[in-house]
């Protein structure tokens, strides 16, 4: 015999979701918290502790309109630090699944497919780490069209898809490739020696984000991306067309990504760029990734230092 | 009386696939040759250099250039034609972009010559003797062009009018062009002629990746039995089709052989190589962070696969010669 639905409780609807069944397991000890990204450098009341609570109290429309659904991008740093081997982005997914279904909005800005351009390639669709994107057919003018449409729940901008879209068909506010190329100089006038693209996510302490903020900007030039997924190795080569000696790109150690993949695809990316620059003999040193930790605060001030360091090197060479 | 407009063809450093692509007109030349003049093609016609510089300036209404600058000689001849023409169209990939001779500016000029006349395993007796640009013969002086640094394109030495892509261009949009040049009905000048604009990916019936999907291994298209319905990305295979023109009708993808990507970048895109290796990057598999360089390193000759027909016309070889 069945229990009748009036006496399921909002923490049975999440345990009923894969993922969600470990959520009675929380005892709150807050460790997640003192881990998030989000909580340190977007909102501070941003709080999985709390929302696992949430859960176990029955407070599903304050589960559901809280901040702390919509923006874990399941990062996992949680999840290695939790003390009950919570699977917490599990969790927290539960949650957004029922928001969703009861007609909550994802309040975060997703990316944008212009439609005239999109060429249904499906790129997008295969390298999104949320599965965003997917293809849908429309008709168009007499013929039908294979174009991509982005889950506005599921998109959490981190800008994989806007690098990897062959046609520039993908915008995200302020790093579609025009706002990406608007920062870098035009016509060889007055170049930085150094771009530098910088993750969002990648420098954790606000010591570290003053350092490149308060740099001489006639030496170092930071271009600011929400993931090194956005990386676009055509924006690299564009910035040392524009007259600037090298292009650092700092992103996240391996296994702290904030956007599960986008350090493993700028790396391999800047990879194949490295090969390609060795084959045609130009000098690989002029482009360099660097992966900065969590445990790794003060590193970007060693990084910028090598980096013009080794183009000192190059010049004296040249 | 009205005067038929004058056509030229010339080809300058190239393989001659351009030229039996015309050909390949069969009768229609015939046509053309009714509806207007051809009064140079070194490859099928007996014209000299003479009578071209003989003619007056502007004479020439379309000269349809191929092949890529390579030496003097060709740098001196596009100047020629382009003197003696209204309008230039670079015909093909090699005009175009650089086109395959474009890959060899991934070397230089010394390097390239040792492969050829020294170290070569086809060379006989003749290995170690290197081509002079002067030779004194009893007879008298023997002058052969110089062979550039790098390998250009016809717009880096000349202005151009038109772009025409392919590798080579397909003999239905040469039909257009030639309809269109004749009766005057071509696009505004600088545009690319006898390609469409969206992606060669676009008019691809195969079954797209799904979410997900990812590259554990790149194979060539030898290496691996293709199945002629999905897209070849999801089987491995690099494919340039997302970041190439359309309007080659595709015979590459019929034969189930991956876009190569000879009809240029398409629309918005900025370095043709650059951005493949942009989405290539990504589909990779970093499930397993540790096999990544063993994925990366089953990419055989990246420069020369994503740059194989736009390696002179790329940011790449800006940053090398300029």
């Amino acid at each position: 015999m069945s229990h009748p639905t009036a006496l399921k409780t909002f923490a049975d609807e999440v345990k009923a979701i894969p993922g969600g069944e470990h959520v009675e397991l929380c005892y709150s000890c807050g460790t997640c918290v003192s881990k998030c990204m989000i909580q340190q450098k977007v909102d501070p009341d941003y709080n999985p502790r709390r929302l696992l609570r949430m859960v176990m109290m029955g407070l599903k429309e304050e589960a559901f309109s809280s901040p702390t659904t919509w923006m874990c991008s399941e990062c996992d740093l949680c999840y290695a630090a939790c003390p009950q081997e919570i699977h917490i982005s599990q969790v927290i997914a539960a949650v957004k699944t029922l928001a969703v279904e009861a007609g909550y909005e994802s309040p975060l800005t997703p990316v944008s497919v212009d439609e005239t351009l999109c060429t249904g390639c499906g790129i997008c669709v295969m390298v999104c780490p949320y599965e965003a994107p997917s293809l849908f057919e429309k008709q168009v003018d007499g013929t039908i069209d294979r174009l991509s449409q982005v889950n506005a729940n599921k998109c959490m901008g981190c800008g994989t898809c806007v690098a990897a879209c062959p046609v520039g068909a993908i915008a995200r506010d302020g790093v579609s490739n025009s706002d990406v190329i608007a920062q870098f100089p035009s016509d060889h006038q007055d170049p930085p020696r150094l771009i530098t693209f910088v993750c969002d996510w990648s420098l954790r302490s606000s010591e570290d984000e003053q350092f490149l903020e308060n740099y001489p900007q006639n030496l170092v030039k930071v271009v600011h991306i929400p993931c090194t997924g956005r990386i676009d190795p055509q924006h690299a080569l564009m910035a040392l067309d524009s007259g600037v000696e090298g292009v650092l790109v700092c992103g996240c150690k391996p296994g702290e990504c904030h956007f599960k993949r986008g350090t493993y695809v700028a790396d391999c990316k800047i990879n194949i760029l490295h090969t390609m620059l060795g084959q045609i003999s130009l000098p690989q040193r002029q482009v360099r990734f660097v992966q900065i930790g969590t445990q790794d605060r003060g590193r970007i001030r060693d990084e910028v230092d090598t980096m013009l360091h080794n183009l000192d090197g190059m010049k004296e060479a040249s | 009386m009205t005067t038929k407009p004058k056509l030229a063809f010339y080809w300058a450093g190239s393989c001659g696939g351009c030229e039996i692509s015309i050909t390949e007109l069969g009768m229609r030349l015939v046509d053309v040759s009714e509806q207007a003049d051809i009064v140079f093609w070194p490859a099928a016609m007996d014209f000299k250099y003479e009578d071209v510089r003989a003619m007056a300036d502007d004479e020439i209404d379309i000269c349809f250039f191929n092949g890529a600058i390579r030496n003097t000689e060709n740098e001196e001849i596009a100047h020629l034609l382009r003197q003696k023409s209204k309008t230039m169209v670079a015909f093909g990939s090699c005009a175009h972009l650089g086109g395959i001779p474009g890959l060899a500016n991934m070397y230089d000029i010394e390097s390239l010559c040792q492969r050829v006349f020294d170290t070569s395993p086809s060379l006989d007796e003749t290995r170690g003797t290197r081509p002079q640009t002067i030779t004194n013969m009893p007879e008298g002086e023997i002058r052969i062009p110089e062979l550039f640094d790098q390998v250009k394109h016809l717009a880096d030495v000349t202005q151009v009018e038109y772009f025409m892509p392919g590798c080579p261009p397909v003999v239905e949009q040469i039909w257009k062009v030639f309809q269109a040049a004749l009766n005057g009905s071509l696009p505004p000048v600088g545009s690319v002629i006898g390609a469409d604009e969206k992606t060669v990916c676009d008019v691809c019936p195969r079954e797209k990746g799904t979410s997900g999907f990812r590259i554990k291994e790149f194979k060539r298209p030898h290496e691996v039995q293709l199945d002629p319905n999905t897209c070849f990305l999801t089987q491995g295979v690099i494919c340039a089709g997302p970041v190439t023109r359309a309007g080659c009708g595709t015979p590459c993808l019929n034969g189930n052989m991956p876009c190569r990507g000879c009809y240029g970048p398409a629309e918005g895109i900025i370095d043709q190589g650059a951005k493949l290796a942009s989405f290539i990057g990504a589909l990779i598999d970093t499930d397993d962070p540790e096999k990544i360089p063993e994925i990366l390193e089953s990419i055989v000759d990246p420069a020369g696969t994503f740059y194989r027909f736009g390696l002179a016309h790329s940011i790449m070889n800006n940053l090398k010669f300029d």
